[in-house]
């Protein structure tokens, strides 16, 4: 079974200083010098697939892993990781900025999309439900359409069934529903509790992690076109500031009092 | 170890504290066994270590001197503590029925002394806090550890602690004014705040450094400088990681031209990756000063820093917007912690940091053959790498930056298999090339065994120091000197 990750590489946001998020009139926020991360959902479906193929051993399934990214030649350390981790296949859609496809989920979708119908068709693709940074949340279900898929969100688990299927636990409200789905199938996994992906030792890395990444235009893949439908024309943060009142006193049963008076036994009385 | 049973030891603690101040409930007892040396056995709770019979909060000098007395007539061992961010094993209770002394809520600002330039604190005052409210008038310890968030002003001085500004600031002992502590009989010295004296040898530094193996730091006079932030000048170079021993000649070449900048690191491309990975290439290390101080010295450090390396084709200058904005999210506090251990739950991998320091001659030695030692003989290594961050004269340190994954391993076991290991290569290492086993973590429990290496003939002094100060052996037994076997 084929199984194509597709993962997006993103800026660590808590490193970003708050002077760049609050900056007016600007299309885009400055996070050029933060450090690069896994998405955070993403890096769950990358485990949750390493975790399959674990499961599969003695098994008579035998999975292909490979992983997809867009992005700049930095991305392409990633890609070396997974190389090291035991994915067989890493390819990189090269763009010289995350920013043009940073809203776009059509083209990057598009992308996706003609990867797997023009260059190498897949069973499986598993992505993030979302990234940290467009934050879009539209990706997983416009590939799913463009493929004629179907298409399982909040995905948390997978075994291994056999050729044709996979099993499929899915968060839904107030529980988890679990599945015997056909392949092909796209799963976008949502709050994964293997959330963080394992590190391969240097050995690996020198072993397995040399390998060229497969590189591949936009233009080759449509995603140009896709991209022309939606355009950006603006950002607006949301104030979320509140006011503040910082309760002086003594001693910690002093404020506690005055926590008491003058904030909460009005409103306790009210219930 | 103590000659009375754990349950008169608390018995006679609650009669001199009260029982709001003596803490019996198991679960502190139990993280209070151990610092973040264990930090692997933290994350499992698994505490291999003896559990103290008490953890106990003083609130003043006279407090701490009738616990020390107390605990001096039973022979109890007793672990002094502030912030509890100790990395060295410094913090374990090594001995059975031990009672750890917490000065955390010891935490007046005592005085800021404006004119004269220090401030005089208890020696639960928080750094962090110190220094913000510093800064709001203008002023700055001058101390900042990455441990800043975490770190209180007792802990920094008895572990002789350097923050990233040192290269202009100097390390704590460079910032240290008076101090008051009190010795294992419950005797409290006071030592006065004058700029200078040449009354025999300096006694501030039976203190600084004790690492709770001599006396219990109550409070503590620091110097104040000017805070001008608006002044800084950031500087940045990347080369390549083969030319690591260039890098170390280029951090010399500043401080051997008399330029002062509060920062100066150079990292390894490994160590690099995880700061700068947005815009440094792999296989790339860097280089960065930040210049720091009055508006006509900065500009003028800049421009000479800037025309030293202007001599060195392998150095390739990186936007210093990018080196200001990096430094601005350095510290470590509680939620970084709290992640830390989430990850190494998942990944079963986990990084430690071991700091050493070397002369101009022999840092690149240490750093070499050590980093190739560790890739050659420990197992299930993923990263390895360190970088230079406090430059003097006459040479630098080494913080070595190491991850490895957790194998087939059980949490007892995990120090042994790996961690101690990899301190054994680079303490090896370091001693025989003549450097400095411990640059500003302190020697802990961790290190101590390497004690008769690192002081040669002058281990003697250690000593008996120790045994002048401490003569029942109740001080933070392990740290410092290593217990008999």
């Amino acid at each position: 079974m084929k199984i194509l990750g597709c993962f997006k590489v993103v800026p660590d946001l808590d490193l970003i200083v708050e002077e760049d998020w609050n900056k007016k009139n600007q299309s885009y926020v400055d996070t050029g010098y933060a450090k690069l991360v896994w998405n955070c959902f993403d890096e769950g479906a990358l485990e949750m697939m390493l975790r399959l193929s674990d499961l599969s051993e003695g098994l008579n399934v035998v999975y292909k892993l490979s992983a997809l990214t867009i992005g700049r030649q930095k991305t392409e350390g990633f890609l070396k990781t997974l190389y090291a981790l035991g994915f067989s296949e890493g390819v990189r859609i090269c763009v010289e900025t995350e920013e043009d496809i940073l809203f776009s989920p059509e083209m990057v979708s598009e992308g996706i999309a003609n990867y797997v119908k023009k260059v190498e068709e897949q069973d499986v693709i598993i992505t993030g439900i979302q990234s940290s940074d467009g934050s879009n949340k539209k990706t997983p279900y416009l590939l799913a359409e463009k493929l004629e898929w179907p298409c399982i969100t909040q995905v948390v688990g997978m075994e291994p069934m056999d050729e044709d299927h996979l099993q499929v636990t899915a968060q839904v409200p107030g529980g988890y529903m679990v599945r015997q789905v056909k392949t092909p199938c796209v799963l976008a996994v949502g709050n994964a509790p293997c959330a963080y992906l394992r590190i391969p030792t240097l050995k690996d890395k020198m072993k397995l992690g040399k390998r060229p990444v497969t590189q591949l235009m936009p233009e080759e893949l449509g995603m140009v076109e896709a991209g022309e439908s939606v355009q950006l024309i603006g950002l607006n943060p949301i104030d979320r500031k509140r006011n503040t009142v910082i309760i002086e006193g003594d001693s910690p049963e002093e404020k506690a009092r005055h926590l008491y008076e003058k904030y909460l036994k009005g409103r306790l009385s009210m219930l | 170890m103590a000659i009375i049973s754990r349950e008169q030891i608390v018995e006679g603690l609650v009669k001199i504290l009260g029982e709001e101040q003596v803490i019996t409930d198991e679960q502190v007892l139990k993280e209070s066994s151990l610092d973040r040396y264990r930090k692997y056995e933290q994350v499992c709770e698994v505490y291999t270590q003896p559990i103290p019979a008490a953890v106990v909060y003083v609130k003043d000098t006279q407090e701490v001197a009738d616990v020390l007395a107390f605990a001096n007539e039973n022979e109890i061992n007793v672990v002094p503590r502030t912030g509890h961010s100790a990395i060295e094993g410094g913090l374990e209770t090594a001995l059975k029925d031990s009672v750890v002394i917490d000065g955390s809520t010891m935490n007046k600002v005592i005085k800021v002394d404006e004119y004269n330039m220090q401030v005089t604190c208890q020696c639960g005052v928080p750094l962090q806090e110190l220094d913000d409210m510093l800064r709001e008038r203008g002023y700055t310890t001058g101390h900042s550890p990455q441990s800043k968030p975490l770190a209180q002003i007792g802990g920094l001085v008895a572990t002789r602690s350097i923050g990233q500004f040192s290269t202009l600031y100097g390390g704590i002992e460079d910032m240290i004014v008076g101090m008051e502590a009190v010795f294992p009989n419950g005797k409290i010295c006071r030592i006065k705040n004058v700029p200078r004296r040449a009354a025999g040898p300096d006694i501030r530094h039976i203190i600084c450094g004790n690492e709770g193996a001599i006396c219990f730091i109550t409070e503590v006079t620091l110097k104040l400088f000017k805070w001008q932030p608006e002044n800084n000048r950031y500087i940045g170079y990347k080369l390549d990681d083969e030319h690591m021993k260039l890098g170390f000649d280029c951090l010399r070449e500043v401080m051997v031209e008399g330029y002062r900048p509060s920062f100066a690191r150079l990292y390894d491309a490994a160590d690099a990756q995880q700061h700068f990975s947005a815009w440094l290439e792999e296989g790339k290390a860097i280089l960065i000063w930040m210049a720091e101080g009055p508006a006509n010295i900065t500009p003028a450090m800049e421009e000479g820093i800037k025309k030293l390396m202007s001599k060195h084709p392998e150095l390739e200058e990186v936007d210093p917007a990018l080196i200001e904005k990096w430094y601005s999210g350095l510290n470590w506090g509680p939620e970084e912690i709290a992640q830390e251990k989430e990850e190494i739950r998942a990944t079963q991998n986990i990084g430690i940091t071991t700091e050493v320091s070397g002369s101009w001659d022999n840092i690149y030695e240490i750093y070499k053959t050590a980093c190739d030692r560790i890739l050659e003989e420990v197992p299930d290594m993923t990263l390895m790498g360190g970088h230079s961050s406090h430059s003097y004269i006459n040479g630098t340190n080494m913080y070595f930056v190491y991850y490895y994954n957790i194998v087939d391993c059980a949490p007892e076991e995990e120090i042994n298999k790996y961690h101690d290991r990899i301190n054994q290569i680079i303490c090896e290492q370091v001693i025989k090339y003549g450097g400095s086993i411990v640059h500003h973590h302190g020697l802990g429990k961790a290190r101590a065994k390497y004690v008769t290496q690192e002081y040669g003939s002058s281990y003697y002094m250690l000593k008996t120091l120790k045994q002048a100060f401490d003569p029942n052996g109740i001080m933070n037994m392990g740290t410092l000197i290593p217990l008999r076997k």
